[in-house]
């Protein structure tokens, strides 16, 4: 566990696995989003600010709320053609409320394949008062 | 390392076939169709402990099967064939079909052109194809549908729809298979979320491991069964790799999330979430079996439209037409009827990352390949050669093989090893014209990331899975 914040991507087969901590459970999820967009996209600086988007997570175990943001961030980068250039997660009663901002395609660079969806194989989440880290796969 | 040191120990029953035997909760063996250099590397590779996990699956029967090309996944191992007896309690499990969901290969010939007369126009055909052939996010699609009730046509009557919408011709039909459509497909199982991201991605590559390849046929085999499926020595081809997109993904999330949380109520325990499962036989096994017909039958249309999008770039620029030589789907699960302890069963084989290979004679092949069996498609990887096989009698994974070559290094590993300007640079030394989507996508999809493709299809002829009819070697690839 840590008390810093951070995220990197780590070898698999045949998609992307990342690794994500943080202090918090929701800042946690935050740097797993953000770790799912650096595997295929990268922003380019400056720019129009991104629009915001707005969406709730309903309340469930750590690892169902990680699971329903990142599945929500993939649905809606392959629905809008947007990247969230910025993620934030707040505790809300249990669930989850997540302020985006989405970037259009004039700033975003795709540099790799984009992840199609969220895997259960080897999924891990969990942390305390020192802190979460969490490890998941995503399908290529 | 030999077989015996690994973590999942191994008994070498031939040159090309292991045995893991039964422990645990395996309820069957495990088979592994390999040489003893394609088994998967212990540590970096753990494919043959999903093989293990694969054969606790409630009413599997014979064995749990690796092909040649397998290696690691997320619940199955990719390059996995599972058969559960529907009619004992089998189930079906989304995670044995994959996310893309009918992810296949489609091989057109092009009529009297060889790599010799495409030479000169080869830079001009794969500008053409660049544009032509939409991939990678937010790059829409070459067919654009009215709105969701074209999609539920699209989904209810796949590549069939889309050739009576003009986008194809008839014949084409009688060369994919079920005849381009899946029985069974229910648009009522597919959620809200699958069909937004289907709506505009119909004729679309995706990105990943999935390309448009120009191939030469390099060689024959057996020139009785290549003319049989309408290939000759030189012709010039085109291979289609891709399948479901958004929409395949969206249903297996969706069918997965549900079976992960009702598996209890059937009292099925499993090592791995991923391999969440329920019975073929009760209401969610039915909602699954419906949906992923209709994800199928998307692929199939995907797949045709971009047929249609490759043959009029090659009209346009070389003036020849292209014939249909097969489709095929490589993630799936189907109802089939097999012997098993002899006597015939109703079998659910799921196949992820294997190809269905159905032996001559069998009742569900076309006429004119009755005689010489199914084409089966073998995309090698990226500036390899790749492979037309064909089913043989007596297959001993239930008239399954390999689909490609099989990955042995990480994305992260292969896009370390080499630049994507870099290999494009090298494929184009060799002659093979590269038109990528993104520089990583294209480094990630690097040869050396990929087991040899004619090994594994050696090992696959040499454990009784298939049987060679032609190599293609390519000309011009088209990266997604």
């Amino acid at each position: 566990m840590s008390t810093e914040s951070g995220h990197r991507l780590e070898p698999h087969t045949a998609d992307t696995r990342v690794r994500a901590w943080a202090p918090t459970r929701e800042q946690c999820i935050a740097e797993a989003v953000a770790a799912l967009v650096e595997s295929f996209a990268q922003l380019r600086p400056g720019g129009e600010p991104g629009e915001p988007a707005e969406f709730d997570v309903l309340p469930g175990p750590p690892d169902e709320l990680l699971i329903a943001v990142l599945d929500e961030i993939i649905y809606l980068i392959d629905t809008t053609g947007k990247v969230p250039s910025s993620a934030q997660v707040m505790a809300d009663d249990g669930g989850l409320r997540v302020l985006l901002e989405l970037a259009g395609r004039d700033r975003i660079e795709v540099i790799g394949p984009v992840p199609k969806a969220v895997t259960l194989h080897g999924l891990e989440f969990s942390g305390d008062e020192r802190g979460w880290s969490c490890r998941v796969i995503l399908d290529v | 390392m030999t077989a015996d040191q690994r973590a999942v120990p191994l008994v070498r029953e031939s040159p090309y076939r292991f045995r893991i035997e039964r422990h645990g909760k395996m309820r069957v063996p495990g088979v592994v169709f390999a040489t003893e250099a394609l088994l998967p590397r212990a540590g970096e590779d753990r494919s043959l402990e999903q093989v293990v996990n694969v054969a606790t699956l409630p009413g599997i029967v014979g064995a749990s099967y690796a092909m040649p090309d397998v290696h690691w996944g997320y619940g199955f191992p990719i390059g996995g064939v599972a058969a559960t007896d529907v009619d004992a309690g089998g189930v079906v499990s989304p995670g044995g079909v994959g996310f893309d969901i009918s992810c296949g290969v489609r091989l057109l010939a092009a009529d009297g052109l060889d790599v010799a007369r495409l030479r000169d126009k080869l830079s001009a055909l794969m500008d053409r194809l660049d544009l032509a052939i939409p991939r990678g996010m937010g790059q829409g699609a070459v067919w654009r549908l009215s709105g969701p009730s074209e999609l539920d046509e699209v989904l209810a009557g796949g590549a069939r729809y889309a050739v009576e919408q003009g986008h194809g011709v008839p014949a084409d039909l009688r060369r994919c298979e079920d005849g381009g459509v899946l029985a069974g497909a229910d648009r009522g199982q597919v959620g809200r979320r699958a069909v937004q991201r289907g709506l505009t991605q119909v004729g679309s590559l995706g990105s990943g491991n999935h390309f448009l390849e120009v191939q030469a046929v390099d060689r024959i085999y057996d020139s009785v069964v290549a003319d049989a499926f309408g290939l000759s020595p030189g012709q010039i081809c085109v291979m289609i790799h891709c399948g479901s997109r958004g929409l395949g993904h969206q249903i297996c999330t969706d069918h997965v999330r549900a079976m992960d949380k009702s598996m209890m109520r059937y009292r099925i325990e499993l090592p791995d979430r991923q391999l969440a499962c329920v019975p073929v036989e009760s209401d969610q096994g039915h909602a699954y079996m419906a949906a992923m017909a209709a994800a199928a039958n998307y692929a199939r249309a995907n797949r045709q439209l971009l047929a249609e999008a490759t043959r009029r770039v090659f009209a346009d620029v070389l003036g020849v037409q292209m014939h249909l030589v097969y489709d095929i789907s490589h993630n799936m699960a189907k109802l089939e009827t097999h012997e098993v302890d002899g006597s015939p069963r109703r079998l659910c084989v799921h196949r992820k990352g294997a190809t269905r290979a159905l032996p001559p004679g069998h009742a569900d092949l076309p006429d004119d390949l009755r005689a010489v069996g199914q084409p089966v498609l073998i995309p090698g990887s990226m500036g390899t050669a790749s492979y037309v096989l064909t089913g043989v009698p007596a297959n001993p994974a239930f008239d399954s093989t390999c689909h490609g070559a099989g990955r042995v290094q990480s994305r992260h590993q292969a896009a370390k090893s080499v630049h994507g300007k870099e290999l494009q640079h090298q494929l184009e030394a060799e002659g093979i014209a590269v038109r990528g989507g993104s520089w990583r996508g294209l480094a990630e999809e690097t040869p050396q990331a990929y087991k040899d493709v004619d090994a594994v299809v050696a090992a696959a002829e040499g454990g009784g899975l298939c049987r060679r009819v032609a190599r293609l070697v390519p000309v011009g690839v088209v990266k997604g």
